[in-house]
């Protein structure tokens, strides 16, 4: 029978970790975007600047996720 | 360690392909050896320069009074950058002596993210030293140029924030000195994480073929969906890029606003 070593956990828990942080991230984006597309249905003469502060926001939220993704890489890799 | 009855592995093979290193493979050629002193990665480098200068040197025509072919392409860019990212975040005169300095940022990066898309090509964006560079000048200008600029007065008025009472000022002002850094380190981090992720990703998709054979070939569409979504990060990315560049340095040149 096999054992469970340390690492598999590892990998494991690495895993749970990186869907964790899309959830926060695809929350945060989602959150984003629909506050944007109510100001552009409300005023849509503005819709560029809506857009600009929307990408400001996205990228934001966005690069964290990204960051905890590589993270999760290079625990992963790392071994 | 890995223990898998596939002599395959997944892990190396994707990060043979995504990492720097001195070989190229080409199709149909012998594998190209580089030379000690130039990596992959130098070499896209130096190829995105040669074509950003041969396009704005040889194909660019000044003067056309309704630009055509490549050349209204690239006004196209060059006017978006000039009338949406730098005039409202640097000011009117600042935004236009600093045009220049984003459209090069921008097209440098855009094109090194492209590069990355064409296969067999590799992704210098996905490389933190190369990354790195392009933040610390957006660094440079933030600290020495705003002190140049506006001198040390000026400075502090950019990290002093106006109508504060003091106590609070204690914990602001460290916390506004520590933003600039990392603003630098996030902003190095981004593109870095976004364009390596995305090859990861990819990678992760085809390499399931590898593994299971004709069983994951619903995986191919999806790698295709993701390589066009891809050519929308590369855009993203390099116009973020540019944008919180504008963003963190109109912060500093004119904090009142």
């Amino acid at each position: 029978m096999q054992t469970l070593e340390i690492s598999h956990l590892a990998n494991l828990f690495v895993a749970v970790g990186m869907g964790l942080s899309a959830v926060g991230a695809g929350i945060g984006i989602g959150q984003i975007v629909a506050a944007a597309l109510n100001g552009i249905a409300r005023q849509p003469e503005q819709t560029g600047k809506i857009q600009t502060v929307m990408f400001i926001g996205m990228a934001l939220v966005e690069g964290l996720a990204v960051m905890c993704a590589i993270l999760s890489f290079f625990i992963i890799f790392q071994k | 360690m890995y223990q898998t009855t596939h002599p395959f592995q997944l892990g190396p093979y994707i990060l043979h392909h995504v990492l720097d290193s001195h070989e190229w493979h080409l199709p149909f050629l012998p594998v190209i050896h580089l030379p000690e002193f130039i990596s992959l990665h130098g070499v896209m480098i130096i190829f995105c320069a040669l074509i950003l200068v041969v396009l704005f040197c040889g194909f660019y025509r000044h003067g056309q009074r309704v630009p055509t072919g490549i050349t209204n392409l690239l006004e196209a860019f060059v006017q978006f950058i000039r009338d949406e990212i730098t005039i409202p975040f640097l000011g009117q005169e600042d935004g236009v002596q600093f045009t220049p300095f984003f459209c090069t940022l921008f097209f440098f990066i855009l094109g090194l993210n492209l590069l990355g898309q064409i296969p067999l090509f590799a992704t210098a964006t996905s490389n933190i030293n190369v990354t790195f560079p392009l933040a610390f000048i957006t660094f440079y200008l933030m600290t020495v140029m705003t002190l140049q600029k506006r001198g040390l007065k000026g400075f502090f008025r950019a990290i002093v924030p106006s109508g504060v009472p003091w106590p609070i000022l204690i914990l602001i002002v460290p916390l506004e000195f520590l933003g600039i850094f990392i603003k630098t380190v996030t902003l190095m981090l981004r593109l870095f994480a976004n364009m390596l992720a995305g090859h990861i990703v990819i990678l992760c998709l085809l390499g399931l073929i590898i593994l299971f054979g004709l069983w994951a070939l619903p995986a191919l569409v999806l790698a295709i969906f993701f390589s066009l979504l891809e050519i929308l990060i590369v855009f993203l990315q390099a116009y973020i890029f540019v944008l919180l560049s504008a963003l963190f340095i109109g912060q500093m040149y004119h904090p009142d606003h």
